[in-house]
């Protein structure tokens, strides 16, 4: 009896030690590869911002109206945002080769996950920010020509057009990555309809007055008004 | 030299039987059959009256009328107007009138003109707009003479104005054609002119021609004249009334239309008025009589509250274009109780920064000049609230002191339109 639960031990710790002997190897190559991983990220993320300062990225990002979205939503400046997204990809990218050489079973095919959702992930945050940048320029162009229209309330407008076209882009980066897809479409078309059915509602029923003034005041019954008669020139 | 194919065989053949002319005045028309008829006998009663020895041309480039504008331009006589000339011209005064191919639009036409010009080797080259009403014989001696005495190259009018009438040129336009050119001209935007052959040819020899700035040629000329060293020189022409038959588009459009040219010639002659010092006088020819009010009157208590309005509605879009100081400047005028001022130190700073930010593309450039119109609109109905009853001599120094605001702001907007 003793004799076989002595056995049991040895064969236990014979195993456990094989066990360590095999995994050792792979932990040690888990851990250099992220490691050496990390070293790359680190690299690649100051070349990037390097390279993203000398091009004057953030110049660019402010013209077209995505430093601004970027400071309102308290994000760090547009070339070390990019140089983060670039950091965290290569070295999760790093991490998951690592943890699929521990050769579990439950992680294998992560890799492959992730390579796959690399480039969808990019097309989506490129969406986004075609959107922002899409949502900013209908906004100011909204503004001014509501402003010179002499249109009322034309922060309203114009901030209405820039939430729309938001919604859009947000809507359609989230469908490119495949999140929650169903709900995702499902809660936009709902959200998008209700909006529009509201708004043709109050402008329609609540809004008549309002309705009568802008369409007189886009297509007058005599095309003169003070601000037209009055020579400028 | 004149672009041959600018001049067609049939006009070619015309231009070679009138040969050499003195005086060459050019009509650029569309559609002015209410009123060119009126331009056209004023041109030929002034020709035969102060140049009765001349040989003359009038010369009608048209962008292609439907009304019938060709036809009555070369059937036009003086016969049944009862005018009385001072003396019987020894000379008939040719007229041709032919369509011109190309992008419709004064630019091209004037193009047509000066090419003609150049051709016929015209002493004297004189612009007439066919939509003034006002236009008298009396205009056409006081823009030749400069050029034929040879004292100027350009000569600009000079028309009397009420401080309601036209505040687009006397707010904007003047005073920063003033400031960066460094000359005190009063119509920067020549609706009629006179020049020298040579400026004729120098303008024909352009290379501009095909890059949109004959959208806004007026403008352009004149920059070309004041950048050129060509000489200067203004004719006091009488009030100018423009026919009220056509529609005309409407501020917003030509307020860009101004802008986009403004913008262009600074852009243009950088080189120039980045250098140019303090303004200097420009000689004026004739006396001007007393300014007399034109037009409609400006709701300008209406305008200050649009204002009050508009610039709290622009804000965050302000706030990329101006400065710190002048965005607090132009909110705290616009919050201010009582009337409306806009100072006109903050009014050359606003339309500088506003120039920058053109030049370095802050944003959309139709944006950045949309967004000035409110402002415009501010300054003017501040301007009138303060001088809209005032004498002709108070608007006057009201308007020198406007000039001379914009020539202090330009040293510093210089200087950063350099580092930009």
């Amino acid at each position: 009896m003793t004799q076989m639960v002595a056995d049991a031990v040895r064969q236990a710790s014979v195993n456990f030690v094989d066990t360590v002997g095999m995994l050792l190897p792979r932990i040690l190559i888990t851990v250099s590869v992220v490691a050496v991983g990390w070293v790359i990220a680190w690299a690649l993320k100051w070349a990037v911002r390097w390279l993203l300062i000398w091009l004057r990225f953030n110049h660019g990002c402010d013209r077209i109206g995505v430093g601004a979205v970027l400071k309102t939503a308290d994000l760090p400046p547009a070339d070390t945002l990019v140089s983060l997204i670039v950091f965290w990809l290569v070295w999760v990218g790093f991490l998951l080769s690592g943890v699929d050489v521990l050769g579990f079973t439950a992680l294998e095919g992560m890799v492959r996950s992730f390579a796959q959702f690399v480039p969808r992930l990019l097309v989506a945050i490129v969406i986004l920010v075609l959107g922002v940048v899409c949502a900013n320029f209908a906004w100011r162009a909204t503004l001014i020509a509501a402003v010179n229209a002499r249109v009322p309330s034309p922060r309203v407008v114009s901030g209405a057009v820039r939430a729309l076209v938001l919604i859009l882009g947000g809507a359609m980066a989230l469908d490119q990555i495949a999140v929650a897809r169903t709900i995702v479409l499902t809660a936009f078309a709902i959200a998008f309809g209700a909006v529009m059915l509201g708004l043709a509602i109050a402008f329609g029923v609540g809004g008549g007055g309002i309705a009568r003034r802008i369409l007189d005041h886009w297509f007058p019954e005599h095309p003169r008004s003070e601000r037209e008669e009055f020579r400028h020139l | 030299m004149a672009d041959e194919t600018l001049l067609s065989d049939d006009l070619l053949r015309q231009l070679v039987a009138v040969g050499h002319v003195d005086v060459l005045v050019g009509i650029p028309t569309l559609n002015n059959a209410n009123t060119v008829v009126e331009v056209v006998r004023a041109a030929q009663v002034g020709i035969a009256t102060y140049f009765p020895r001349a040989r003359s041309l009038i010369f009608n480039a048209d962008s292609g009328s439907d009304d019938g504008t060709p036809a009555l331009v070369r059937d036009a006589t003086t016969h049944d107007t009862g005018t009385v000339t001072a003396s019987r011209p020894l000379r008939t005064t040719q007229r041709i009138s032919t369509p011109y191919h190309g992008l419709p639009g004064k630019g091209s036409a004037l193009r047509m003109i000066f090419a003609v010009a150049d051709l016929l080797s015209a002493g004297a080259v004189v612009a007439l707009d066919p939509d003034v009403t006002s236009v008298t014989p009396d205009w056409i001696p006081a823009l030749v003479r400069p050029v034929r005495d040879g004292h100027a190259d350009i000569v600009a009018p000079l028309y009397p104005r009420a401080a309601a009438d036209g505040p687009l040129v006397t707010q904007l336009v003047r005073p920063l054609v003033r400031a960066a050119y460094g000359w005190r001209l009063q119509e920067p935007l020549m609706g009629e002119f006179g020049c020298s052959p040579r400026f004729a040819t120098h303008c024909l020899e352009r290379p501009a021609w095909g890059s949109g700035i004959p959208d806004g040629v007026d403008l352009w000329m004149t920059g070309e004249a004041l950048a050129n060293g060509f000489k200067p020189a203004q004719a006091a022409l009488g009030p100018r009334r423009l026919a009220h038959t056509r529609k005309r588009p409407g501020l917003p459009d030509v307020f860009q239309q101004v802008m986009d040219a403004m913008c262009a010639c600074l852009e243009l002659h950088s080189a120039y008025w980045l250098a140019r010092g303090p303004a200097e006088a420009v000689p004026c020819v004739g006396t001007l009589p007393g300014a007399i009010d034109l037009g409609p009157r400006p709701d300008a208590a209406g305008m200050a509250l649009a204002f009050t309005r508009d610039v709290a509605a622009l804000h965050p879009v302000l706030a990329t274009i101006l400065s710190d100081a002048t965005l607090a400047g132009v909110t705290a005028a616009a919050a201010a109780p009582g009337p409306l001022s806009y100072p006109d130190d903050l009014w050359a700073a606003t339309v500088f920064e506003f120039l920058l930010a053109y030049h370095r593309a802050v944003m959309t450039r139709e944006h950045v000049t949309q967004t000035l119109l409110p402002l415009y609109l501010g300054r003017t109905a501040s301007f009138l609230l303060q001088y809209g009853s005032s004498s002709p001599s108070v608007v006057y120094d009201a308007l020198e002191s406007l000039g001379q605001a914009f020539e202090q702001a330009k040293p510093q907007a210089a200087a950063q339109w350099k580092k930009a």
